[in-house]
């Protein structure tokens, strides 16, 4: 887990749920743009989750909230990309929004873990 | 399944749930002895997510009308109570400070779910759908 990777991660999910909030706002459901987006922090999750759990022995405390964090990053745009397609309404964009939040959030959380501060 | 902006509130719930069951495990797995009052709580709070998930996306309304009570009076008592007498809860639960360390979602929620849940009730009684 390197604080400047996680720091970009955060920046992307929050990108990703903003264009969510506009697409949610014209009133249109999720698109392409979208998909590319939550397929790109899955990936960008993956990398970090892998980085993390290579150096676990790092860490000092909290590991087991850690790993918990860890795994739903991982869990939450597949669940966004099912939603989306599933309600083909605003309010597909407007889960993914949510998704693209809790993301940031939750790695925001992990850096604080990680770095121990929280 | 509810549809609708309804998706959202329980996305945002799931989430919750999620987060809450996850925190009040580790509690009272680790450390429980430190403060079993406000671990006991967290734990509460938890089920009362995990309730009002599954009763919103299953559009059981009763359910979900109670829960929203219960959660909204939860988070007000619990946030006074740790404003007013903060040695009685030295740490921190998903309520305290009326949800401050979460950015207030916990007071927000409730009132939204209870705003969309009388909205649908006005929807339903008129035969109008969404």
């Amino acid at each position: 887990m390197i604080g400047a990777y996680s720091g970009w991660l955060i920046g992307a999910a929050l990108l990703l749920a903003l264009i969510s909030l506009i697409t949610a706002i014209r009133n249109r459901p999720m698109g392409i743009v979208l998909l590319a987006g939550l397929a790109l922090i899955e990936v960008a999750l993956l990398v970090q989750a892998g980085l993390a759990v290579t150096r676990l022995s790092d860490l000092e405390q909290e590991t087991a909230t850690f790993v918990g964090y860890l795994a739903g990053t991982v869990v939450i745009p597949p669940a966004a990309v099912w939603w989306g397609k599933a309600e083909r309404t605003r309010w597909g964009p407007g889960v993914i929004a949510v998704a693209g939040f809790t993301v940031a959030v939750m790695t925001g959380r992990l850096l604080q873990l990680w770095n121990g501060t929280a | 399944m509810t549809s609708g902006p309804g998706r959202v509130l329980v996305a945002v719930y799931g989430v919750f749930a999620l987060a809450a069951t996850a925190r009040a495990a580790v509690q009272i797995a680790t450390r429980f002895g430190e403060a079993p009052l406000a671990y006991l709580l967290s734990a509460f709070a938890a089920v009362v997510y995990i309730l009002l998930t599954v009763a919103l996306a299953r559009g059981e309304r009763r359910l979900a009308l109670a829960a929203c009570v219960v959660e909204l009076s939860g988070v007000l008592i619990v946030g006074t109570l740790s404003l007013v007498d903060s040695a009685a809860f030295p740490h921190a639960t998903v309520w305290s400070g009326y949800g401050a360390g979460y950015l207030f979602v916990p007071l927000v929620l409730p009132i939204l779910g209870l705003f969309w849940l009388r909205r649908r009730a006005v929807v339903t009684r008129t035969g109008e759908s969404d």
